[in-house]
């Protein structure tokens, strides 16, 4: 634990660490929110209603 | 392809809903005795196991832990064996799941109002209780995670991934903030020191918000409401990315419990950014399930499930939006330490976590049960009135912290606080805390209204504990295919590799916050002056620990003039570098006792007020809400734990001499003594080792390390430093 410490002890500018914080959210933002836009809508919509695949125990059906 | 035959758990499901009901009942009466303490003291019955600093901790627990815990094992398991088309992993996980959570329930309640409390909010359990909770919690993700590798569809629905990152999530914050030394069965110290401490704890306490109450919760939503409403939701889209978006960023928030204290600035500035950047991918979560509505508002209208998740979606909206503008720096000022962050707490969990379970269990149980429910029309009442009775709690605290922060903050032509003593202050709020037990047996009166009608549904009908169900066998998919298969998709339908990769979006937060705050130095700078406690101080601590003093008063001055006129010089990182755990708190019911033993300043009091006050506040103050502490007088401190304990702190680098362990007892009566003494001038006749003198010397220590000449005012006592 005192080689961890006294190297992070050296690192410089501790305060921009919100700011690195930042730009990672972004990239990957970026990157998810690109890649999720890019994907079939017939893909999204099986996805979405695969949830009613099923019968309920009381018999409803997915109308 | 041939379909397979299997059976469905509902009996766990059916467990699991009756512990939310019953546990639910509980923590709503817990909550309503405390409202009626801290309006009328006498609700404390003069008795040290009821009195509010140890009943707070059990409603707050009884709320998250049972109450909404259960609703969420009761939801997770039911959907989660309809979405992957598979029997949960094993009967013998569930069982242990379910006993072992209930088992936690109840050491809980009963260690609490035993006193037996490390002071962590939302973390009180005590070591071997959180022992306990880590293996059924690692039980309920093996189980959850079996299901998921045992399941018939290819893809992973995205209600999973949320139950999925509740599951690492918890399991991640709980170990990291349970870190602590034990020194018995029912005592241990925290690891960390401080501001370390309080970092770690919000960071903890924010995302057992995030991650107990929110993430799970989200993933009930993306299965419940679409469910109710028969209809898909909104956009698979908005799901994957708010679900990213939003374990990634939460785990960076909690400082802004912490804004203006003794903590860095660019931790503080860290936990601002991260809240406000929260908003979005919050509200992605209330708009994809509002939307998903789109075109069926008409069976809002008739449908009490709806109605409880249509309030619940929009108050998770409403939260989410408050939640980071209290984390702006000038709103922070007013909503912290006041009844503000009550208000918000209550709207989140009353109708958020509320809503959606009430919205569940009425949706769940006739189904589960395989029969109607018993009176819609009761379903309804019950929603009017846990809808108004939140309006009844939240506008009167909201009202009241505003008044209480203006009075507080007023000043006199002359340049004097208007209101110096705390008490007119929390008089003039009284009223509002009056509402609020309105609010709660409104609430509670709903509760049981919805008791009532799942009863009379169970009556009519049974369970099938094996439901028959059939399904086409999972065809392995096999590696990756670059031309059809994007990253994620591919992603979703590999559990392993999914759940590192949440695991990787949940730790960065965390790790940029916490490695750095107790691996370099310069983050928390020392002060010469501020010595370890001595052993007699440090007993008393254990005593404010053990009653949840802390509940009530805070031990942290921020840097504003109405702060410091009133309490004294704002707090530096320096002078909590031996308090295992902080102390800080979140609330100001009483006036903040940092600088109680700083005896130039305006909160010192001497042992002989001290004494009175503990035995009969109202008799000091006729307007005090606080209950009484006449036990302090009659108990004795267990001398026998004294040497452990110092040897304890000197384990976590309490600088004490070597072997000091073994005259610590000899120190404790010595400084007893010299209190003993100055009572007997007042005519109070006391001995030496009641919890009451511990308590008195812990009170005289608060603060006096950086008073100058404090050497010369007090017995100051040399504890080898």
């Amino acid at each position: 634990m005192t080689l961890v410490s006294s190297l992070l002890e050296s690192m410089t500018g501790i305060h921009i660490f919100y700011v690195v914080g930042l730009l990672i959210f972004i990239t990957l933002f970026i990157v998810i929110f690109i890649r999720t836009m890019r994907r079939p809508a017939a893909e999204m919509n099986e996805y979405k209603e695969s949830i009613f695949n099923d019968k309920d125990p009381d018999g409803s059906e997915r109308s | 392809m041939e379909n397979q035959k299997f059976y469905y758990d509902n009996k766990t499901v059916k467990l699991f809903l009756l512990a939310t009901i019953i546990w639910g009942v509980v923590a709503v009466l817990v909550g309503v005795l405390i409202a009626c303490q801290l309006a009328f003291p006498a609700f404390n019955f003069g008795l040290e196991y009821t009195t509010f600093g140890r009943m707070r901790p059990l409603h707050t627990n009884a709320v998250i832990f049972a109450f909404v815990g259960n609703a969420i094992f009761a939801g997770v398991y039911y959907s989660l064996q309809k979405l992957l088309k598979a029997r949960l992993f094993s009967d013998v996980l569930s069982k242990i799941h379910f006993w072992g959570w209930q088992l936690i329930i109840v050491l809980a309640a009963v260690t609490f109002t035993l006193g037996i409390s490390t002071s962590k909010e939302y973390a009180e359990l005590e070591w071997p209780i959180d022992i306990l909770l880590t293996v059924v919690w690692v039980i309920f993700g093996w189980n959850m995670i079996g299901t998921i590798l045992k399941r018939r569809v290819q893809h992973i629905y995205a209600a999973i991934w949320w139950y999925l990152a509740t599951f690492l999530g918890v399991a991640l914050l709980h170990v990291v903030n349970s870190f602590e030394l034990p020194i018995s069965l029912i005592k241990s110290y925290p690891i960390y020191a401080g501001a370390q401490d309080a970092v770690v704890q919000w960071w903890y306490g924010h995302n057992a918000v995030a991650f107990f109450l929110t993430t799970p919760f989200l993933g009930l939503m993306y299965y419940y409401l679409p469910k109710a409403a028969n209809r898909p939701i909104y956009s698979y889209r908005l799901s994957i990315i708010h679900f990213w978006s939003l374990i990634f960023l939460y785990m960076w928030a909690g400082p802004h419990h912490l804004l203006y204290q003794a903590l860095p600035e660019w931790v503080q500035a860290l936990g601002v950014t991260f809240s406000i950047m929260l908003i979005a991918p919050s509200w992605g979560g209330m708009i994809n399930g509002l939307l998903t509505l789109r075109g069926a508002w008409d069976k809002v209208r008739d449908s009490a499930v709806l109605k409880f998740f249509v309030v619940a979606v929009t108050a998770y909206g409403m939260s989410t939006f408050e939640g980071p503008m209290m984390s702006l720096r000038n709103v922070n000022q007013m909503t912290h330490f006041t009844d503000w962050t009550i208000a918000h707490t209550h709207i989140a969990g009353m109708a958020w976590n509320g809503g959606m379970t009430f919205g569940m269990l009425y949706w769940l149980l006739p189904r589960i049960f395989r029969t109607k429910l018993y009176s819609e029309k009761l379903a309804n009442t019950h929603f009017w009135i846990a809808t108004l009775s939140i309006l009844v709690y939240a506008i009167p605290l909201y009202w009241s912290a505003v008044t209480q922060w203006l009075m507080l903050r007023e000043y006199t032509p002359e340049g004097f606080l208007a209101y110096p003593n705390f008490l007119e202050t929390l008089t003039q709020i009284l009223p509002m805390y009056t509402l609020r037990i309105i609010s709660g047996i409104m609430f509670l009166t709903g509760f049981l209204i919805m008791v009532y009608n799942l009863f009379k549904t169970m009556a009519a009908g049974s369970v099938e504990a094996n439901e028959a169900a059939e399904a086409p066998a999972l065809v392995l998919a096999g590696k990756r295919k670059p031309l059809n298969e994007t990253i994620h998709r591919w992603m979703e339908r590999k559990t392993v590799r999914f759940s590192i990769w949440v695991f990787v979006a949940l730790f960065i937060g965390g790790a940029i916050q916490i490695i750095p705050m107790i691996f370099i130095k310069s983050n928390i700078p020392t002060i010469d002056t501020v010595t370890p406690y001595t052993p007699l101080e440090l007993e008393g601590r254990d005593v404010y620990v053990k009653e949840g003093c802390y509940t009530c008063h805070s031990q942290v001055i921020r840097p504003f003039r109405w702060e410091t006129d009133r309490y004294g010089d704002y707090s530096k990182i320096g002078e909590f570098v031996y308090d295992h755990p902080f102390l800080w708190g979140s609330r100001r019911t009483g006036p903040d006792l940092a600088r109680a033993g700083y005896v130039n300043g305006p909160m010192y009091k001497n042992s002989a007020w001290h004494y009175n006050h503990f035995m009969d506040p109202q008799k000091m103050n006729e307007q005090s809400i606080m209950p009484r502490y006449d036990w302090f007088a009659k108990k004795d401190v267990n001398l026998d734990m004294t040497p452990n304990k110092i040897r304890a702190m000197q384990t976590l680098g309490v600088p004490y001499p070597e072997g000091f362990d073994e005259q610590a007892v000899d120190d404790l009566l010595w400084q007893a003594n010299q209190i003993v003494a100055e009572l007997k001038l007042s005519g109070i006749e006391i001995e030496p080792t009641k919890e009451m003198v511990a308590m008195i010397a812990y009170m005289h220590k608060l603060g006096r390390d950086i008073e100058p000449n404090t050497n010369q005012n007090l017995d100051s006592h040399d504890t080898g430093e």
